[in-house]
């Protein structure tokens, strides 16, 4: 054979890479499984703790969006107005995007600024798990809400 | 030359292992700047799959203040364990001479956690003066997100 030509003795000049090639793919592998856990979050604002108690008659915006999770029946209420619950949060999503779509279209702008109003509140009771919460405001961002506000005072049990 | 003491055709039989040694050690060296930020506190049930949450390589430093609660009885900043009233005090040192923009903290809370607990640690961390928080979610693999 050609290979043999180095006459007596000839070693076979091949190396079994196999063992090689199995640690490079395990390495892959791990690589593969730890790559996708970059960091990422929802922002949400909180309001700053009241300084005093004074009786400031705050004028409620009529603009205002707040979802609301019922604490039993786990449904999600927007403005009163029920759209769903936490395990389907796609009515809320699809309405949430009209009405910032109608928003855009009709130039709704936040108070003293030019951009579109789309601020909106979240209050959850406290006996729902956060997994739900997240999960509306997950829907809620994804229709492009900006900023999300959660509610901190006054929670029901 | 002592290489072709060997004779006619006689073959070098040894494999230059030079690139593969290479390609190791820089894996290697990789592996060893990644595991050190992926063991960043304790680990927690987040939530998956989520569409829309934005990625923000913050939540990985060690100066950012990360909130672990795991379960619903503990309250975890890195890996140590603190008392709800004793939460503050280690926010407001952690967050000393930091810039506006950067007052920010980060809740890695469990999925089963009831939201009340939650809401305990946003108490606390507004009496901070710290209006920002992130919510730690995991995104879904191969979304993008809303362009607004």
């Amino acid at each position: 054979m050609a290979m043999s030509t180095g006459s007596s003795g000839g070693a076979v000049p091949n190396i079994n890479v196999t063992p090689l090639i199995d640690v490079l793919l395990v390495l892959l592998i791990i690589f593969m499984a730890i790559t996708p856990l970059k960091p990422s979050r929802f922002e949400a604002k909180v309001p700053a703790e009241p300084k005093d108690q004074q009786n400031v008659n705050v004028k409620p915006n009529p603009l205002t969006l707040v979802i609301a999770i019922n604490k039993d029946t786990k449904q999600i209420t927007l403005n009163n107005e029920p759209y769903g619950d936490v395990t389907d949060t796609e009515k809320l999503n699809t309405k949430l995007h009209e009405i910032f779509k109608d928003r855009t279209d009709n130039g709704v702008f936040r108070e003293g600024t030019n951009e579109i109003e789309k601020t909106v509140f979240i209050k959850s009771p406290k006996s729902v798990h956060y997994g739900d919460v997240v999960k509306v405001i997950d829907a809620a961002k994804e229709a492009g809400a900006s900023p999300i506000g959660l509610q901190i005072d006054d929670l029901q049990d | 030359m002592a290489m072709q003491v060997g004779g006619s055709g006689e073959l070098n039989s040894e494999i230059n292992v030079t690139p593969m040694v290479d390609v190791m050690l820089v894996l290697l060296i990789i592996f060893m700047i990644v595991t050190p930020l992926l063991q960043s506190g304790v680990s927690v049930n987040l939530p998956r799959d989520m569409i829309s949450p934005d990625e923000d390589a913050d939540i990985a430093k060690d100066t950012s203040v990360v909130i672990a609660i795991p379960d619903n009885s503990n309250f975890y900043i890195g890996k140590e364990q603190y008392p709800l009233d004793a939460l503050g005090d280690v926010i407001k040192r952690r967050m000393e001479g930091k810039t506006p923009e950067k007052r920010i903290v980060y809740i890695k809370s469990g999925i089963d956690v009831d939201y009340g607990r939650v809401v305990q640690a946003i108490e606390t961390i507004r009496k901070q003066d710290i209006d920002k928080i992130g919510l730690v979610a995991d995104k879904k693999k191969g979304t993008t997100p809303p362009k607004t």
